[in-house]
């Protein structure tokens, strides 16, 4: 009886595995990888920050745009996904020691592991995504954006379309986060610049931020704090930092009339879930950043030193509808401006 | 006789994970990567080289030692959840002696930072055993609670108070070379140390008094006051004790490996203790082939995934069918062992 | 016994009265934070619920992590493939009861240690789901049901009626619980298998039976807990979704006393000192550091356990294997 059962179990349990288990194979053929670093093949390696490659944020356009770039110049692409942060410098360690040409490392926090491998592999091209590159290496370049204009360019729009006139950040994240803090901070302002400009009065823009062990991590969090949001009427929501944000947009897609917006990618298509609300997000240009800069490593332009990847609103997608054509056309004059940094954001750098 | 006794001890468990490797390897064949070559890349990274061993030994000592607090919670009869808590303590504490004391030669400051990490990982450790002494509070909302206490503390202290100067991340300042932990042979040296602790907390539960009262604590409270032994007494010295050497665990990380205080830096290595005590059956020498199976396997699941294309989630997949194996009383009966539904826990204790 | 009374009903009372003032001056503030409470509250509740149906026929269950984790993956992505919530909230309630097979099946049948049993029920969960996630689903989610009449009170409307489905399922299970577990013979005998198996076997219940349907049983509310957090509450799921939350369900578990009343009333007060510390941040009306913010729910747990204190007591077979006895 026992054997059967323990029999059936095991039977069910296989299936269930191989139910809707699809090759997750992290190469992208068009060379093939033994070519590395033989002469004429161009290899393109990403070490993510903790975290997997489809987290529909920064992990996930750094590696669509370093699988882009890499193909288009007809090499060989494949990541590494971190499970600990102590293994930053290992895991180049090992696109170094199959001589890769260009090794991407997503995230502020590989800062340091960064540069150290850009001083010990001088032949191989660094991209820091979100690194502030301080040292005069010519082959390690940092990717940054002005988060703080993304924000403010949201925020913007935010202070345009508010009815009740209470706009809220969620920060799935604590201040001690730079990008985090910049966002939001650059919202905060961005809605104050659109208040002053419709001589409306606009309440101070409320943030909360989060910390502790499940910062990023708590869908549910966000959701519930978003719903707290809502019920005291504030109805225009930027929900950013990991899957707390994620969480946070997607329960405002339940609510009529309410906007959201999300953040570091277009997430219109990254959290479907979030489209019914979903007016904008505040962009770094991550894909594009670091397609650009693998491309400069395989024409030869790659030079050191920090390298400011665009900003920018996302498209308004569906509810291009709800914003008035007057409206968008403010926001592509005050985009322009935030961009060439006439108008400031105020934010602390 | 003698190899008898071995075969009983040791025959089961190097069998479940030879069991578990072979349905992990079912799990990657199906996943469309090559099994061979995924765990020839887990071997000869985890084992196969000098350098693959020092890492291997390196991620292994944070989880012989939280691997132990946990362990001494359980022979006490303490289910102790906080030991990611006080491991996070333990590694701000050291690292901040690390840095922010001058002036004294490496055989004073190293020792003296790692006290800082002890005291404090302990500090966190009795109050919660505290709790649990003296108005009763059940040591797993306490520690559960001050896990989440702690972590929300380090980040503003390490992103606020004692922020490097001119950093805009959350961290610490390097800590100074005196305080800095030598390698011996490229080995991480913790590792040693760890090994030596776990050997000394057998003993004290195999011969010493002291052990000999937690454990009865542990089993039975009643039959403890009976016998003239405080519980009080006992509840405090496990989770001091334990939270002690979760705190050292700490600081070598923050020593021995990072080098400063940094909080994202020691995820999951208090959990990770849980399932280690459990699969050493809650005997402080069991812990040590149990954290080097782990410490291997997630050390080593990068190199997977770059060489096979296996995702590495399969680490866990193991582990679980690792913990599986051992306690399921199919293996042990088919092997003869006499283990079969041997029990380590007492539940939530009494 | 006594003291513990008298504090309970006092801080009740306080919440009452402050509550009272707090919403003379700003209704809408007032009514959100409670019911934000609620939301905050009911997916731990439940969870704990799982525990406590576990533990009171003496199994410990610390795999409730890896019950909801599953079960809110397996509910949101039939809700996604069936494209209907009902059948997403029902695939939830299977997964979690096959999950609590499991567990009853390593720790009743296979006498495995149960807090092993549970541990490899999260690692398994977690690993497996990581595993298996694809991004780019969307599901249909339960929606919002405003009670006729019920929700227009002042108030009470907002925290008690105006909630999606499970919520008031949710609520309704841990009443019937309740009174299923005190003031039914089902309830009697699971106590008293919790307490002492063999002077209930003798008496001549089931041990093994009523474990497993007991288990099993709170596997299947541990189900209901996943769907509420992927299906009504977020509507969406992701990888470590449930951040947590089975184990600090174990942690307002005992701090209910393995009573679903106490429990729910647990994970009120710590609904509400999460409401309250949001609202905190909203308003800023205190200028202290978010973190300090963040840790207030945690700490006011341990605050209002210090001073209502009491030893505890948990069921006297929980953990223990039973072998019945040979004549």
């Amino acid at each position: 009886m026992n054997k059967r059962i323990t029999g059936g179990v095991a039977a069910l349990a296989l299936a269930a595995l191989g139910f809707a288990m699809t090759p997750a194979s992290a190469a992208v053929k068009t060379i093939d990888e033994s070519a590395c670093g033989t002469a004429g093949a161009f290899c393109v390696g990403l070490v993510t920050d903790v975290g997997k490659v489809d987290d529909k944020s920064f992990n996930q356009s750094s590696w669509e745009g370093a699988k882009a770039a890499a193909a288009k110049a007809g090499g060989f692409s494949k990541y590494i996904e971190t499970l600990d942060p102590k293994d930053y410098a290992s895991n180049i360690d090992l696109f170094a020691a199959k001589k890769y040409n260009v090794i991407v490392t997503v995230g502020f926090l590989m800062a340091d592991a960064t540069a150290a491998a850009a001083v010990k592999y001088p032949n191989i091209k660094f991209i820091g995504v979100d690194q502030f590159n301080g040292s005069t290496a010519a082959n390690y370049s940092g990717l940054i954006f002005n988060e703080d204009k993304s924000g403010f360019i949201v925020g913007y729009l935010a202070g345009y379309l508010t009815r009740s006139g209470k706009t809220a950040a969620i920060a799935g994240g604590p201040d001690t986060i730079p990008p985090v803090r910049k966002f939001i901070e650059g919202f905060a302002n961005g809605v104050a610049y659109a208040g002053k400009e419709q001589k409306k009065k606009l309440a101070k823009t409320s943030t909360v931020y989060y910390s502790g062990a499940n910062a990023f991590n708590d869908p549910a969090w966000g959701a519930t704090t978003a719903k707290q949001y809502l019920s005291q009427g504030y109805d225009v929501i930027f929900a950013a930092g990991g899957k707390t944000g994620n969480g946070g947009l997607a329960a405002i897609a339940k609510k009529k009339g309410a906007y959201c917006i999300g953040v570091d990618t277009d997430q219109w298509g990254t959290v479907p879930e979030a489209q019914p609300c979903l007016v904008s997000s505040a962009m770094k240009n991550l894909a594009a950043g670091t397609a650009s800069l693998v491309a400069q490593a395989k024409d030869g332009s790659f030079k050191g030193g920090n390298f400011v990847g665009t900003v920018a609103a996302a498209p308004y997608h569906a509810l291009a509808s709800k914003v008035p054509a007057a409206v968008q056309k403010k926001v592509a004059d005050v985009t322009a401006k935030v961009v060439a940094g006439t108008i400031p954001t105020g934010v602390k750098q | 006789m003698a190899g008898k006794k071995f075969s009983r001890t040791w025959l089961t468990p190097v069998v479940a994970v030879l069991v578990a490797f072979a349905i992990g390897a079912l799990l990657i064949y199906i996943q469309g990567a090559d099994p061979l070559k995924a765990y020839q890349s887990l071997f000869s990274h985890a084992f196969g080289s000098w350098s693959g061993i020092a890492k291997t030994l390196g991620k292994a000592t944070p989880l012989v030692l939280s691997g132990l607090a946990v362990t001494i919670g359980l022979r006490a009869g303490l289910f102790n959840i906080g030991v990611q808590g006080q491991l996070v303590t333990g590694a701000f504490a050291a690292a901040w002696a690390g840095y922010f004391i001058h002036g004294l030669p490496i055989y004073i400051h190293l020792p003296l930072a790692l006290i800082f990490g002890i005291t404090f990982g302990a500090g966190v450790g009795l109050i919660a055993g505290a709790l649990k002494a003296y108005r009763g509070i059940h040591e797993v909302i306490t520690t559960i609670m001050l896990n989440s206490i702690i972590l929300a503390l380090v980040d503003y202290l390490a992103g606020h108070v004692f922020q490097e100067p001119g950093q805009i991340l959350a961290r610490t300042p390097h800590i100074l070379p005196s305080a800095t932990i030598p390698k011996i042979f490229s080995l991480p040296s913790g590792f040693f140390f760890a090994i030596l602790l776990a050997y000394g907390v057998w003993w004290v539960f195999q011969r010493t008094t002291s052990g000999f009262r937690l454990e009865t604590v542990g089993r039975n409270k009643s039959a403890a006051w009976y016998a003239g032994i405080s519980v009080k007494r006992a509840v405090l010295i496990a989770m001091a004790v334990g939270g002690g050497i979760a705190g050292l665990g700490g600081g070598i990380e923050s020593l021995g490996v990072i080098g400063r205080f940094e909080p994202t830096f020691n995820t999951g290595l208090g959990f990770d203790g849980i399932t280690i005590a459990l699969l050493g059956r809650a005997n402080p020498l069991g812990v040590i082939p149990g954290a080097i199976l782990i410490g291997g396997m997630r050390g080593a699941a990068a190199s997977m995934q770059f060489d096979a294309g296996v995702a590495p989630e399969i680490v866990d997949l193991i582990l679980a069918l690792v913990l599986f194996c051992v306690t399921a009383p199919f293996l042990a009966k088919w092997l003869k062992s006499t283990e079969v539904g041997a029990k380590i826990t007492s539940g939530w204790g009494n | 016994m006594k003291k513990l009374l008298s504090f309970k009903w006092l801080l009740t009372l306080l919440l009452v009265a402050i509550t009272g003032y707090f919403y003379s001056k700003d209704g809408v503030i007032t009514s959100s934070v409670v019911s934000t409470a609620l939301i905050f509250g009911l997916p731990l509740a439940l969870a704990a619920m799982v525990g406590i149906m576990c533990e009171r026929t003496g199994i410990v269950n610390i795999g409730i992590e890896g019950t909801l984790l599953f079960s809110a993956f397996v509910g949101f992505f039939t809700a996604s493939a069936t494209d209907s919530d009902f059948y997403g909230v029902v695939a939830a309630v299977i997964a979690g009861t096959a999950s609590g097979v499991l567990l009853a099946f390593m720790s009743i049948s296979w006498k495995m240690d149960q807090i092993i049993a549970g541990t490899i029920i999260n690692i398994l969960a977690t690993g497996l789901t990581s595993f298996l996630y694809k991004q780019g689903h969307t599901a249909p989610t339960t929606s919002q049901i405003d009670i006729p009449w019920l929700s227009q009170i002042p108030f009470f409307g907002q925290v008690l009626f105006m909630h999606g489905p499970i919520v008031y399922i949710g609520l309704v299970l841990i009443f019937v619980l309740y009174i299923a577990l005190f003031h039914t013979a089902w309830g009697l005998r699971s106590r008293a298998v919790g307490e002492h198996p063999g002077s209930a076997d003798t008496a001549g219940v089931s041990v093994f039976k009523l474990r497993y349907l007991n288990v099993s049983i709170a596997g299947a509310v541990g189900g209901l807990a996943g769907a509420y957090l992927s299906l009504e509450l977020v509507g969406s799921w992701d990888r470590g979704f449930t951040a947590g939350k089975g184990f600090t369900a174990l942690a307002l578990m005992i701090f209910g006393r393995w009573n679903p009343m106490g429990a729910l009333a647990a994970a009120m007060f710590f609904g509400l000192t999460q409401a309250i510390t949001n609202q905190l941040m909203f308003s800023q009306i205190v200028k202290i550091p978010d973190q300090f913010v963040n840790m207030l729910p945690y700490i006011l747990t341990i605050v209002v356990l210090a001073i209502s204190a009491g030893k505890v007591r948990p069921p006297a077979a929980e953990g223990q294997q039973y072998e019945k006895e040979q004549a």
